[in-house]
């Protein structure tokens, strides 16, 4: 034979260099093309984490109605009463004053036989600033007299189409097309061109104006700047995903780790091989990493194409639910490409901890097939117990940034991450001590409990997602406990779903920007309550007063103190005799009457700097003089006040108000309550009822009660939990199939089976339930350490459901499914 | 010149109790072109003789050379180095890797020793080609028959400079037809200077080498040159089976 090579490549050292390299990804993309099946779960978390972000992002991205709705490409807009007397000169001034100018005019038009109207709107499409509020859907817009373009709701309510003739207050109209408002699909028209509508009911006029210009509107003009929209001081919808979507990486890249192990231990002999052919540890490490990287790759792309596939599918249902038209492409492109890089980043990482441990193993014990021996486990422990002490730090660091103020959003991150790794150097000594702790066990719970501990690089990082999954449902639980037993700073549900809040004076310090008269607000609420079809109405008043905490805590009470008029204690059903008599306050927040150094405050108590000055050292206390602070009010709980945050849960008594020579602060608003939920319908046409008369409207939120909070994030744990369970528990039992046909032989039959299916879950569940809930309250007397206090509201039945009942139900499914007659190991890679 | 030579070597497996002596203060040196069998009972050490020879682990006490070279002191790289250049490895029931063609199991010795891919494919298709599995060259190993795998695995083992084959029951998954043929294989590539040393414990098979090695709980039993194997049949006309006297 002639085969020897005489040229060596030189100065390559002793790792081959670049072609050993290009060899060994080679071999792991043929791996993977072989081999992908039984990476499938994985790749599926991997897809599912990608695709679910950018379906996500998508969402939070476009859900929000645009920054410019109502404005066009205009910064300011200006409205101006049909009724006006000099509307014409007035117009003329306000162009002459701004130059560009686009006006739109309004004519509301009733549908015959309908409660519900529309307007007749002039307006120009080639308009200077309109040109995002209209859209031609379909014909031409008109181009003159008696030419008109409709939306398809006032086509539907007309029963109009293109080319029709539609005859209206003596006009008749031949419709030239379909129109619409993209940015607010709800806003029915019928449009004509500029000029056509004679007697509008409002003119809004768009215009360009620096924030500093002064000038003098005429007197009812309403003016709007799109500078004083609120825009969102937090963190943006986007970033929040890509938050989640980091958080759902740790979890999958746990389940990674798990199954990189058992795949590293599946090509333990082909690496043992390769070990014996010269390849360096290097090299072997390379095998793994690769295939990490082609796993992530592969589920990036997989995830990226499914996920914008799913945002083209439902692109247009959002465009339903959000009354806006969205374009496709207008994705926050960044949190995409950061998640597809930390998707791939993730699956990497999880692969290089049984990349090393393979290529650390001694070549003939890899070639024989035993798995490394495992770490002491006290070495990873006090490793992990580092790490979570640097986790809960941070996460301490991160609830104080947020009480004053900040967002603390990297802390928290890196805070999870930390507290997630050291979990899971936690999770070998948990899992190290099953062993032993079986020892009375029978044979089928004694050998998945020692299988547990003897392969604890697997089971570990399985352990470690199970427990992860329940630390962020007890976390969310724990939060939300603490949150909402903060009886001054309620938090809920805003109102029921039933019930709207016709604000026509100030409310928590926000008012109209032009308050409208007693007799005005009264015409308001009886035009929404017919809109709404219901006579169920009950005016709210205030009084100067409210309650203050005078101590140095950072919360204090939030809400509006209403007065318990006579006709708001028959509203709820509260008799005189019900109430005790010196009572100043009524309330449904049960704990309010014993908060301490609770103040009841009125007329100018701020002014007069009664409140102190701040918290720091050496500021002056809040003092609690008789001129405008009562100090520590007769407070009586009373379960018949609505326990709804914006509800009248608590008010002041008529006793109180005489006694304290308050003055009614005049009328508030009214709260109007129907038979049903209200539709959003009825919302959009409240708003605008209210919104054209200076008034504000307030509906149910989307805020949840803390029983759904608490169970959708119970819920959410123990689906993760179980998925985790599921994906884990068949792989360590599929590495074991050996061992089942030993104990068949032995004369075990199927009880043994699913026994040591239902004790490999059962003890994952139990120990993971055990791990997550102790490091979640670690985390949560992190986070609250200032207030620690409310940590004592624990949601017992919801820990005991993710503590006993998953390992429970674990263990029965596990028992229940591990009937079936195991298939053959699977085949080695290597022939 | 001594391609492999192992000076009172030892090796111990466990502690106290559980102490294991696999191998006891064995001496053995192989020469350029020779073929030793090592025969023994299980648990005699063959193996483990076979694994520390080739620097897959290292001996408790004693000293290993290689081509001349201690391997003592020698790093994990250094040794794997080694391994790419000097040593050959045929295993009895796995040898190639799955996902790579016969061609890709043979050159990866090459590759992983820094020789370009197209380089290493072309020395790789003329062993095979000498071999006489050219035309199995494109197929993976599970289109391969078992003799076909073992002697792409020698094909592997012998791939460029290689001055040392070590086998461990090469034969041991075949019928007669194809040990002989993988046998066949063994002695040519010792007849162009191969030291090769196989570890069997088929008489049948020893018959092959130049000497025969036996181990027994450890330590070498007896040593034996043996008649001319079955190829002598062919080299020279009629001769006795083995093992049948002479």
């Amino acid at each position: 034979m002639s085969t020897s090579l005489r040229e060596r490549p030189a100065g390559l050292g002793t790792g081959g260099g670049v072609p050993a390299r290009r060899a060994m990804v080679r071999w792991a993309w043929r791996l993977f093309r072989r081999e992908w099946r039984q990476q499938l779960l994985v790749l599926a978390l991997l897809t599912v984490a990608v695709g679910g972000t950018i379906l996500g992002a998508a969402v939070a991205t476009n859900t929000p109605p645009p920054a410019n709705r109502g404005f066009g490409t205009a910064n300011h807009l200006v409205t101006l009463p049909g009724n006006d007397p000099h509307l014409t000169a007035d117009i003329a001034a306000i162009r002459r004053q701004f130059g560009i100018v686009d006006v739109i005019e309004d004519q509301t038009i009733a549908i015959r036989g309908s409660v519900n109207t529309f307007d007749l709107r002039a307006q120009n499409p080639s308009g200077p600033y309109g040109g995002p509020m209209l859209s031609l859907v379909a014909g031409h817009y008109p181009a003159g007299p008696g030419e008109v373009a409709v939306t398809s709701a006032v086509a539907s309510a007309l029963s109009l189409r293109i080319g029709d003739r539609w005859h209206e207050g003596g006009h008749a109209w031949r419709v030239t097309g379909m129109v619409e408002d993209p940015q607010n699909l709800l806003d029915q028209f019928a449009l004509v061109a500029p000029g056509q509508v004679s007697t509008p009911d409002q003119v809004s006029i768009l215009l360009d104006s620096s924030p500093a210009a002064r000038f003098h509107f005429p007197r009812g003009a309403q003016v709007q700047s799109i500078y004083s929209h609120p825009k969102s001081s937090g963190i943006s919808a986007a970033v929040i995903v890509l938050i989640l979507s980091t958080v759902c990486l740790i979890f999958v890249g746990l389940v990674a780790v798990a199954g990189f192990t058992v795949m590293a231990q599946r090509r333990l002999r082909a690496l043992g091989m390769l070990g014996a052919l010269g390849a360096t540890d290097r090299n072997i490490r390379l095998v793994m990493v690769a295939n990490g990287a082609v796993v992530g790759i592969v589920a990036t792309l997989l995830g990226a194409v499914l996920g914008f596939l799913a945002w083209i599918a439902y692109e247009p249902h959002l465009e339903t639910i959000t009354e806006h038209r969205i374009d496709l492409l207008s994705l926050p492109w960044w949190t995409i490409g950061t998640a597809m890089a930390l998707a791939i980043v993730t699956s990497v990482l999880a692969a290089r901890r049984p990349a090393r441990s393979a290529a650390g193993l001694p070549v003939v014990a890899a070639l024989s097939g035993r798995p490394a021996r495992p770490q002491p486990a006290h070495h990873s422990a006090l490793l992990g117990g580092l790490i979570l002490v640097i986790g809960l730090l941070l996460f301490a660091f991160a609830g104080s940034s947020n009480g004053n103020g900040g967002s603390g959003s990297l802390e928290i991150v890196l805070g999870l991450v930390a507290i997630t790794i050291g979990s899971v150097f936690l999770a070998s000594l948990a899992i190290a001590v099953l062993g032993p702790a079986g020892r009375p066990a029978p044979i089928a719970v004694r050998l998945a409990l020692r299988d547990l501990a003897r392969y604890r690089a697997r089971s570990g990082a399985a352990l470690g997602a199970v427990s992860f999954a329940v630390f962020l449902a007890v976390l969310i639980c724990i939060g939300a406990s603490y949150r909402f037993s903060d009886v001054l700073d309620l938090t809920g549900t805003n109102l029921a779903p039933n019930q709207l809040i016709v604000y026509t004076g100030c409310n928590n310090g926000a008012c109209p920007a032009s308050p409208p008269a007693p007799a005005q607000a009264r015409a308001i609420e009886a035009r929404v309550a017919a809109s709404l079809g219901t006579h169920d109405v009950l005016a709210l008043y205030t009084t100067s007063a409210t309650l203050w905490r005078a101590s140095t805590r950072n919360n204090n009470f939030t809400g509006t103190l209403y007065v318990a008029t006579p006709a708001l204690l028959r509203h709820y059903g509260i008799t005189p005799s019900q109430v005790s008599p010196g009572t100043d306050i009524l309330t449904s927040r049960a704990g309010l009457s014993s908060v301490t150094h609770l103040n009841l405050i009125f007329g100018n108590y701020f002014g007069n700097g009664h409140a102190g000055k701040g918290n720091g050292p050496g500021a002056p206390p809040a003092s609690c003089p008789a001129s405008d602070c009562l100090a520590s009010p007769k407070i009586q709980t009373i379960s018949s006040l609505p326990p709804y945050v914006d509800g009248p849960n608590t008010v002041i008594t008529a006793h109180a108000v005489h006694a304290l020579g308050l003055h009614l602060n005049g009328l508030a608003g009214y709260l109007i309550q129907t038979s049903q939920p209200l539709t959003k319908k009825q919302i959009y046409d409240a708003q605008q009822i209210a919104g054209a008369a200076g008034a504000n409207i307030e509906t149910k939120s989307a805020q949840p009660s803390l029983s759904q909070l608490l169970d959708s994030a119970t819920a959410f744990g123990l689906l993760l939990a179980f998925a985790v369970l599921a994906m884990t528990v068949g792989l360590i039992r599929a590495e074991t199939a050996s061992d089942l046909r030993t104990l068949a032989a032995a004369g075990a039959g199927g009880t043994t089976r699913r026994t040591l299916t239902g004790a490999t879950a059962g003890a994952l569940g139990l120990l993971g339930g055990l791990l997550g809930t102790a490091v979640a309250y670690l985390a949560g007397i992190a986070w609250f350490h200032s207030t620690p206090g409310n940590l004592t509201h624990v949601p017992i039945v919801n820990l005991a459901i993710l503590i006993i009942g998953m390992p429970l139900a674990a263990s029965i499914v596990g028992w229940l499914l591990a009937g079936r007659e195991p298939p053959t190991i699977a085949r080695q890679p290597i022939e | 010149m001594t391609a492999l030579e192992l000076r009172r070597v030892s090796k111990d497996y466990g502690e106290g109790p559980a102490e294991v002596h696999a191998l006891r203060d064995i001496d053995l040196s192989v020469e350029a072109g020779a073929l030793v069998a090592v025969m023994g009972p299980s648990g005699s050490g063959k193996s483990t003789l076979l694994t520390i020879a080739g620097s897959l682990e290292d001996p408790t006490s004693g000293e290993v050379l290689i081509g001349g070279t201690a391997l003592s002191g020698m790093s994990r790289n250094d040794k794997a180095r080694l391994r790419r250049r000097s040593i050959g490895y045929v295993f009895q029931d796995f040898n190639l890797l799955a996902g790579l063609t016969a061609a890709e199991n043979v050159a990866l010795p090459l590759e992983l020793d820094g020789i370009a891919a197209r380089k290493a494919r072309v020395t790789s298709m003329a062993t095979l080609e000498e071999l006489g599995l050219a035309d199995r060259a494109s197929r993976f190993p599970d289109e391969l028959s078992g003799g076909e795998r073992q002697r792409v695995a020698i094909a592997r083992a012998v791939v460029g400079e290689r001055r040392l084959l070590l086998t461990d029951e090469p034969t041991g998954a075949l019928d007669s037809a194809n040990g002989e043929a993988v046998m066949r294989l063994v002695r040519a590539a010792c007849k162009r200077g191969v030291a090769g040393v196989v570890v069997t414990h088929d008489a049948q098979l020893a018959s092959w080498a130049d000497r025969v090695v036996f181990l027994r709980d450890g330590r070498v039993a007896d040593q034996t040159s043996p008649p001319p194997g079955p190829e002598s049949l062919l080299a020279s006309g009629p001769r006795q089976a083995p093992g049948t006297g002479q």
